[in-house]
C-alpha cells in the first residue's frame, strides 16, 4: 500500500478505482444553437446598473479613510490637549505646561541671556508706567487699633493715591498729544508753546485745588479716625476705605460727564436713556450736585440750585467750568 | 488545462462594443468547459445550460467595466483570463443554485463526510442514474466544486482557489476533505455493493 492510500485527502491517482469511477460521470454536450440562444438573450436584456461610486475594497480609498479618521483624531486630541491646558487641568493633576516664552527660550537657547534684560526692562518700567501701583489694592487686614497699624494705612493709602494722580498726569499728557496730533491732522490751528504752558499751568492749578480740598477733607477724615482709635475703638477696613471708594466713585462720574458733555445732544439722550436705572439716578445725582455747587459759587444767593430738571441735565446745558468741576484733566488743549 | 489567451483584452473590447460575433467567439470557446462545471456540480442538463447562458450573459453585461480595467494591449489587458471569469461565475451561479434548492426542500448537505447510513441511503435511491454520479453529487457543494474544478477540469489548485474567491490554503483543506468525503462514500459504495 502506498502512502496515498492511507492518506484519504490524497490527490486522486490515475487510473486508481476511484478515478476510474470518477470517470463514469460524463457530461453531455450544450445542444445545438445554444449560442444562438445567447445572443437572443442579449437584446431582451436589461441594461445593467451602473457601477457604484464607492467600491470600499480599493486600497486608496481605504487608506483615505484611514486617513481621515487618523486626521480627526489628532485634531480631536490636540484640542482637547489645548482645552486642558488653557483650564488649568493639567497643572491640577501635575502635569506642568511650559509657557510659550519658556519653549521659546529653550528652542533659541538664550534663556539665561534673556533674564538680565526682562529684570532690566521691569526695573525700567516701574517709573514710566505707575498705573499698576495704582490700581493695587489696598488691603488690610484684622482691626486697626493701635496708632501704628493706623499710621500703617494711611501710608500704604497715601501711596495709592500717588500712584492714581501721576497716572491722572499721565493721561492728561497723553490727551494733549492726541489733541495736537488730530488738530494737526485736520488742519486746525496749533496752540503756541506760551498757549499750551498756559492752559497746562490751568490745569495743573485745578488739580492741585482739588487734591488740595480732598486732601483737607481726608485728613479732617483722618483726625477723626485717630482719635477713634486713641479712644480704644477698633476700625474696620471699611471706615477706612469708604473715603477711597467715594472718591473713586466721584471720578468715574466725573469721567462719565465729561464723556457726555462732549456728545450732540441726541447721543447724549440715547447715551443716557441706555444706562441702567441705578446708574443714571446716580449720575443724575451727581450732575446737580456739582451744578448746585457751581450756581451756588456764581449765582447770586437765593437762586435754587436744582431749578433745572434732571431729564435735561446733561444734554448741553452742563458745560461745567473746569476750573470749578475737577473736570479739567479732561479738557484737551483748544 | 486551457492555455491564457492572450486576445482576452481584445476580445473584451469587442464585447463591449457589444460585437455579437466576439460573444460567439467566447461561446464557442468556454461554453464546453463551463457546461461540464455546471452539470457536474448540479447533476441536471438543463439547470446547467441556464447556468452556462447566465454566465454568458453576466459577461455580456460587464464586459465595459472587464474593458476598462484591462485595456488591450496593457500589463492589466495580458492579466486579463476570460476563462477563469467565467469558471468563477459559473461555479458561484452552481453554488447558489444548489442552495436555494436545499433551502427549498429544507434538506441539510454535511460538510464532513456522509455518515455510512446516509451514504448508503441516499445511493440506494441514486443507483439509478449510475454509481459514480451519486458519488460526486453526495458531496457538500464547495467540497464537489473543489473535485470538479481540479480532478475534472484539472486546474491548478492556485486557478481553482480562484474560481471559488478563496485564499489557497483554505482552498487546499477544502479540497482535502472533499477527497477524503470522496473516497469515504467510495468505500461505502463498495461495502454496499
Amino acid at each position: 500500500m502506498s502512502p496515498a492510500e492511507h492518506d484519504d485527502g490524497a490527490p486522486i491517482a490515475p487510473g486508481s478505482p476511484l478515478a476510474r469511477a470518477l470517470d463514469g460521470f460524463v457530461a453531455p454536450d450544450l445542444p445545438a444553437g445554444f449560442a444562438d440562444k445567447v445572443l437572443a438573450a442579449t437584446a431582451t436584456r436589461p441594461a445593467p446598473l451602473p457601477e457604484l461610486r464607492r467600491t470600499g475594497s480599493t486600497g486608496t480609498v481605504r487608506g483615505w479613510r484611514l486617513g481621515r479618521r487618523i486626521a480627526i483624531g489628532v485634531v480631536g486630541f490636540s484640542a482637547l490637549a489645548t482645552a486642558a491646558a488653557a483650564t488649568g487641568l493639567l497643572e491640577r493633576v501635575g502635569l506642568p505646561v511650559p509657557s510659550a516664552s519658556k519653549v521659546w527660550a529653550s528652542i533659541t537657547g538664550d534663556e539665561p541671556a534673556s533674564k538680565p534684560a526682562e529684570a532690566a526692562a521691569a526695573v525700567a518700567a516701574v517709573p514710566v508706567d505707575p498705573a499698576p501701583a495704582a490700581f493695587a489694592p489696598v488691603r488690610i487686614e484684622g482691626p486697626i487699633d493701635t496708632p501704628e497699624e493706623l499710621g500703617e494705612a494711611f501710608r500704604r493709602i497715601d501711596e495709592v493715591r500717588k500712584g492714581r494722580s501721576e497716572m491722572r498726569r499721565q493721561l492728561l499728557d497723553q490727551r494733549i498729544t492726541r489733541e495736537k496730533e488730530r488738530r494737526a491732522a485736520a488742519g486746525l490751528p496749533l496752540p503756541t508753546p506760551e498757549e499750551e504752558a498756559r492752559i497746562r499751568q490751568r490745569l495743573e492749578e485745578a488739580r492741585l485745588r482739588r487734591e488740595g480740598v480732598l486732601s483737607e477733607r481726608i485728613e479732617a477724615r483722618r483726625e477723626e479716625l485717630r482719635e477713634r482709635v486713641e479712644s480704644g475703638e477698633a476700625l474696620t477696613r471699611e471706615d477706612i476705605v469708604r473715603p477711597i471708594r467715594e472718591e473713586q466713585r466721584s471720578l468715574q462720574q466725573r469721567q462719565q460727564l465729561e464723556r457726555l458733555r462732549r456728545m450732540s445732544p441726541e447721543q447724549r439722550r440715547e447715551a443716557v436713556r441706555r444706562l441702567p436705572p441705578e446708574e443714571r439716578r446716580a449720575l443724575m445725582e451727581a450732575w446737580q450736585q456739582r451744578r448746585a455747587q457751581r450756581l451756588g459759587r456764581e449765582a447770586p444767593a437765593g437762586t435754587s440750585p436744582v431749578e433745572t430738571g434732571p431729564q435735561s441735565a446733561p444734554e448741553g446745558t452742563a458745560e461745567p467750568d473746569p476750573s470749578r468741576t475737577g473736570t479739567a484733566e479732561a479738557e484737551p488743549p483748544r | 488545462m486551457a492555455a491564457p489567451m492572450a486576445d482576452d483584452a481584445a476580445l473584451a473590447a469587442r464585447l463591449a462594443a457589444r460585437d455579437a460575433q466576439a460573444l460567439r467567439e467566447v461561446i464557442a470557446r468556454h461554453a464546453g468547459a463551463l457546461n461540464r462545471i455546471a452539470y457536474r456540480m448540479v447533476g441536471d442538463a438543463h439547470e446547467a445550460e441556464d447556468i452556462v447562458q447566465e454566465a454568458c450573459l453576466r459577461l455580456w453585461d460587464h464586459a465595459p467595466r472587464l474593458a476598462q480595467r484591462h485595456p488591450a494591449g496593457t500589463p492589466a489587458g495580458a492579466a486579463l483570463r476570460l476563462s477563469g471569469w467565467l469558471k468563477r461565475v459559473v461555479t458561484n451561479l452552481a453554488i447558489d443554485r444548489l442552495r436555494a434548492g436545499r433551502r427549498i426542500s429544507g434538506e441539510e448537505v454535511p460538510e464532513r463526510a456522509d455518515e455510512a447510513p446516509l451514504a448508503d441511503s441516499r445511493i440506494e435511491v441514486e443507483q439509478r442514474d449510475g454509481a459514480t454520479r451519486a458519488l460526486v453529487l453526495a458531496l457538500p457543494e464547495r467540497q464537489r466544486a473543489a473535485i470538479v474544478l481540479t480532478y475534472y477540469e484539472e486546474l491548478p489548485n492556485a486557478e481553482a482557489a480562484e474560481a471559488m474567491d478563496m485564499n489557497i490554503k483554505a482552498f487546499e483543506s477544502l479540497l482535502h476533505r472533499a477527497r477524503a468525503s470522496l473516497r469515504q462514500a467510495f468505500a461505502a459504495q463498495g461495502e454496499a455493493q
